[in-house]
């Protein structure tokens, strides 16, 4: 007798329980990403007084999601795409959009776990303080702008086939933002490049980030880092989705 | 859709593949019966990965059809992929997973219920029963494709395919994976083999087909693959130490010329 197609939702727990075993099991990659943005916030404790609590935890924020979406996400799908792990899974019964949704729902798990710590050692290290509506548009914020970074990774695994290559690259574009973003939004690198760094992927996060965590004082500045950020996703994704092969070769 | 014994496991009718203007499969046909093993042969860039990955819905034919079942590869992938079992030249799993990790998904994958148990039983039928814990890439090269063997018919499905199996295996691992390829048959499964051993295309296959530059250019049992062209002047060039063989109807029927 023919065999039936498994139940969708069987296939993604099985999908998911992998993908979360492997990202468990990867502890060591899974404590760098984590612990950038936290070493930057205990690190910016001083400054919290001098730039503000909202646009530390904004930055803190920003960098990582840049962390989870360039470093962790982009170079996982791009070993796996090279040792034949998704088309292994490709020739099961089991559709491309499933494959993804795993993946992305451990990378938006992560964001959250990332969000939450920040949170957490904001308050209890730095003593930054904010309103619950704050921290709960923040949160829901900060899962909206990781769709913009999971977007470029998806982007430059769709670009590039090689993934050394994809790994350097991330490097670089991680590089770059930190240093051009973090440094250029403070006005340290020039007018020109602060101007450039605001609407920048960096820039239009951070700000929407800096005005979701102070819902009350959101201005028009913040609506259109927003719309932003929601362009940026967009385009990210809908390159990233055309350009993605399954396969390296 | 039920498969009944008489009925086709793989129907391949008329398909071409092509990549921009280059034509990698030409018209081919061909079908695997019910508790048949059934060998595609040919030369390197001959159009047998590119067939095999029509088959598996990793690439659509540009024109013709495929059913597994009777069902569809490109109406019906998933159905047709329910039914089939797939072992890939270079298979590779998250290697943070161990041997267990990899079972529970694909048996997930397959909506088959495996308990721990059945895994332990599963590992004991091919004599690796120590490995559980392991990771797949902690296993030899034979271990590894017993390992895609079990996973690939997990599910128990009507279709294995087997892109090249036995490469690199050593002789007591190849004969061990023959042995576990005829019980697939033995079950009444058809199995779909491509190798580059005309030895062990003529030890398991119960027929063959020759394909080169994308066209099947010649379809039968080992046996009489050999009988029909012993008296091919090229098959008898090709011939050594008087004794025709599968390896000279090859030879003598897809040239003597390196392919890359």
């Amino acid at each position: 007798m023919a065999i039936q197609i498994p139940a969708t939702k069987e296939v993604l727990a099985a999908l998911m329980r992998a993908d979360f075993t492997t990202v468990w099991r990867n502890r060591r990659s899974l404590r760098l990403v984590l612990a950038v943005p936290l070493i930057i916030l205990i690190s910016w404790k001083g400054l919290v007084n001098h730039l503000g609590a909202f646009v530390v935890l904004s930055s803190v924020l920003t960098i990582g999601l840049t962390s989870i979406g360039l470093m962790g996400y982009t170079n996982s799908i791009a070993r796996d795409r090279d040792k034949g792990v998704f088309q292994r899974l490709r020739v099961a019964p089991v559709s491309s959009w499933t494959i993804m949704f795993s993946r992305i729902s451990v990378q938006v798990t992560l964001i959250a776990v990332m969000t939450l710590l920040v949170f957490t050692v904001g308050f209890a290290v730095d003593g930054i303080r904010i309103s619950a509506l704050g921290y709960l548009t923040g949160f829901l914020m900060t899962l909206q702008a990781g769709c913009l970074y999971l977007g470029l990774g998806q982007l430059i695994t769709g670009l590039i086939k090689n993934p050394e290559t994809v790994n350097s690259t991330t490097r670089l574009v991680y590089f770059a933002f930190i240093m051009v973003g973090m440094f250029g939004q403070f006005g340290v690198l020039g007018d020109v490049v602060k101007k450039v760094v605001i609407w920048s992927p960096y820039g239009v996060v951070q700000k929407a980030l800096a005005g979701s965590l102070q819902p009350l004082s959101w201005t028009m500045d913040h609506t259109l880092a927003l719309a932003g950020t929601l362009a940026y996703t967009l385009i990210f994704v809908a390159l990233g989705v055309k350009y993605f092969k399954w396969d390296s070769k | 859709m039920i498969t009944t014994e008489a009925s086709l496991i793989l129907d391949v009718n008329q398909i071409s593949v092509y990549y921009g203007q280059f034509a990698a499969v030409k018209e081919v046909s061909f079908s695997v019966k019910p508790g048949e093993i059934f060998g595609l042969l040919g030369p390197n860039g001959a159009g047998k990965t590119s067939t095999l990955s029509a088959i598996e819905g990793l690439l659509q034919p540009n024109a013709g059809t495929i059913t597994v079942a009777g069902y569809d590869v490109v109406k019906q992938p998933l159905q047709a992929k329910a039914n089939m079992g797939v072992q890939l030249q270079s298979t590779s799993y998250q290697p943070e997973l161990t041997i267990t990790d990899i079972l529970r998904l694909f048996a997930g994958i397959y909506g088959v219920k495996l308990s721990a148990a059945d895994i332990a039983q599963k590992l004991e039928e091919i004599q690796l029963q120590d490995a559980a814990g392991k990771k797949f890439g902690q296993l030899s090269g034979g271990q590894q494709q017993r390992i895609s063997l079990l996973i690939s018919t997990i599910h128990n499905p009507v279709l294995v395919l087997l892109d090249e199996p036995t490469t690199g295996l050593d002789p007591q691992s190849r004969r061990q994976l023959w042995e576990r390829i005829e019980a697939i048959r033995e079950q009444g499964h058809g199995v779909l083999l491509t190798t580059h051993s005309m030895e062990e295309a003529e030890a398991v296959c119960d027929r063959i087909a020759i394909i080169d530059h994308g066209r099947i250019i010649a379809i039968d049992t080992p046996e009489r693959l050999i009988d029909l062209h012993r008296h091919h002047p090229e098959v008898i060039r090709a011939s050594r130490k008087g004794k025709i063989t599968l390896e000279d109807v090859f030879i003598g029927l897809t040239g003597r010329a390196v392919r890359s």
